[in-house]
């Protein structure tokens, strides 16, 4: 039985929608007032989490690579 | 001197923290209570003091709550240096937007070093000495958690900055027009709709329009709009600095070319009018005129390429050039900010300047208002038949405007009917003008102007004359 097709960036943005407002966070104290625009801070999270993943990802090459543990 | 508290509802008042408050020649900053201590401790970190320095901020000066009539108890009083002359982003060409928002960015990401994010990133929050950009809003400031991840000004700074930039580039809609009329810049939806299908897949449009755009849903659930905290701090300023260099990135791209084309960069030659003798003489006439006055302050209206501009800003004048076309203006501050000359170019319609605008039409002013006592000179070269015959504007009312914004001098050259230009503008009007002569023009001049001295360029029908107000301007 085959998939059926799907689109890959409609999906990975409904999976980064459903995470975020799942994982209801602590409010930040940030005072800002200038408007942070809907699909711009969608747009913004998904990337701080694309970033995230990306700087783990590196401090975890680093630790494999280093000479001491 | 005492300022008016009626001015409250003038200049800056969006922050919580504060509002601006400008009197005759001060600007206020009032600071609620809860802020003040927030400001107090940003103002003497490192970075201020370095980015005052630098002059990349406004110096900042707490001064005694006696100085402004009807402060509530509990607020602080601040007073900034004055910018000698304000103005705003729909008056930029694009290179200046550019400028300002290069040094947003920069601040932005020496202040995460600090632990300090920026509140808001407006254009508005810049204004210009001459070419140079400085930061204006020392509320913009404030201390972040370590650990958000997130710059909730990042959307404002593409709706502000990037697309307006974008859109001017590469649609043609001039800044003048989509700055103007909506205070927050261009939505991602609007570029959206004019960008072509293969254009929005492409960078910058990509993570600027069509990502934004995709994502943006209707639900009304504020908990949305709060960003998930990063696993560390490091973590947290890596993103940031990530984001901020894409940014930076994206300014990069969307820099207007300096060699865009209108229909003025290739009239100027204008030069071409002129032979060199004929050039060297009206270069003569004013440098001796300007030597003879020595303006402190020039405005150069119609100032095309900023030839005089630069001529007037290298004998120690601060000029604001002001012409209708922005890829002009734009390479008048190109080359004030290679050379480092004191000179601010506006694209700014002399016969339709810029009116007040804003909350109460009051929040930014027209731009009479604020060059009226601001500058001691006027130049008005090779303008003159351009307000008379295409702008329809009488002779008269022009040289009243021009005794209304100069303290004292003005130095205007005389182009008559006979002149090339002259002629391809009429364009069949002839008939209008028959009476327009040298001696005419005097006549006209008499009722504001007294004469300093006048010559008449050799082989051209044109008159150079230097004037004094005959009525002093306080």
């Amino acid at each position: 039985m085959s998939k059926p097709y799907r689109n890959p960036l409609s999906s990975f943005a409904s999976l980064a929608l459903v995470t975020i407002v799942i994982l209801l966070a602590s409010p930040s104290d940030v005072f800002g007032y200038a408007d942070p625009g809907t699909g711009a801070f969608l747009y913004q999270a998904v990337y701080a989490a694309c970033i995230g993943g990306v700087f783990y990802f590196r401090k975890l090459l680093g630790r494999i690579f280093r000479k001491r543990p | 001197m005492i300022a008016s508290p009626d001015a409250r509802t003038t200049g800056s008042f969006r922050d919580p923290a504060g509002s601006v408050i400008r009197s005759r020649d001060r600007i206020l900053r009032v600071v609620r209570p809860e802020f003040v201590a927030e400001l107090e401790a940003f103002l003497c970190t490192q970075l201020a003091r370095r980015l005052v320095e630098s002059a990349a901020l406004v110096s900042s000066e707490r001064v005694p709550g006696e100085a402004l009539e009807g402060l509530p108890a509990g607020e602080a009083l601040y007073e900034h240096e004055r910018i000698p002359f304000p103005s705003y982003p729909y008056e930029w060409p694009a290179e200046m937007l550019h400028a300002a928002g290069l040094l947003t960015l920069d601040l932005t990401l020496k202040a995460l070093e600090e632990g300090y994010g920026l509140k808001d990133a407006t254009p508005y929050n810049v204004l210009f000495r001459g070419p140079q950009p400085v930061f204006v809003d020392v509320l913009s400031f404030e201390r972040r958690d370590p650990c958000d991840p997130s710059w909730m000004a990042y959307a404002q700074f593409a709706r502000t900055f990037l697309l307006p930039l974008l859109a001017s580039r590469d649609f043609g809609w001039p800044l003048q027009q989509t700055l103007s009329g909506r205070r927050d810049g261009l939505e991602p939806e609007t570029i959206y709709r004019t960008a072509g299908p293969l254009q929005r897949l492409t960078s910058p449009y990509l993570q600027l329009v069509t990502l934004p755009t995709w994502l943006a849903t209707n639900r009304e659930d504020a908990s949305l709009y709060h960003a998930k905290p990063a696993g560390s701090a490091e973590q947290a300023s890596y993103i940031l600095r990530n984001l901020l260099n894409s940014c930076k990135k994206q300014l990069k791209s969307a820099e207007p070319r300096a060699d865009g084309d209108s229909i003025w960069s290739a009239y100027l030659d204008h030069k071409s009018l002129y032979s060199p003798q004929q050039l060297a003489e009206k270069e003569s006439f004013v440098k001796e005129a300007l030597d003879l006055t020595r303006p402190a302050t020039v405005l150069d209206a119609g100032a095309n390429e900023g030839h005089f501009s630069m001529l007037a800003a290298r004998t120690g004048a601060a000029v604001v050039a002001i012409d209708t076309d922005p890829v002009v203006v734009g390479s008048i501050w190109r080359q004030a900010r290679a050379e480092n000359l004191d000179v601010q170019p506006l694209v700014v319609d002399l016969t339709r300047p810029t009116p007040a605008s804003g909350w109460r039409n009051q929040e930014c002013m027209s731009f009479l208002d604020r060059a009226d006592g601001a500058f001691d000179m006027v130049l008005m070269l090779a303008l003159m038949h351009h307000i008379v015959v295409t702008e329809r504007i009488p002779l008269e009312d022009l040289l009243a405007l021009a005794a209304e914004i100069s303290r004292e001098y003005l130095l205007i050259e005389f182009v008559a009917p006979q002149d090339p230009m002259f002629q391809r503008i009429v364009r069949g009007r002839e008939a209008l003008y028959s009476h327009l002569t040298h001696e005419h023009f005097e006549d006209a001049a008499k009722p504001h102007w007294e004469l300093v001295r006048s010559r008449q360029i050799t082989g051209l029908h044109r008159w150079l004359y230097l004037y004094r107000r005959r009525r002093a301007k306080n």
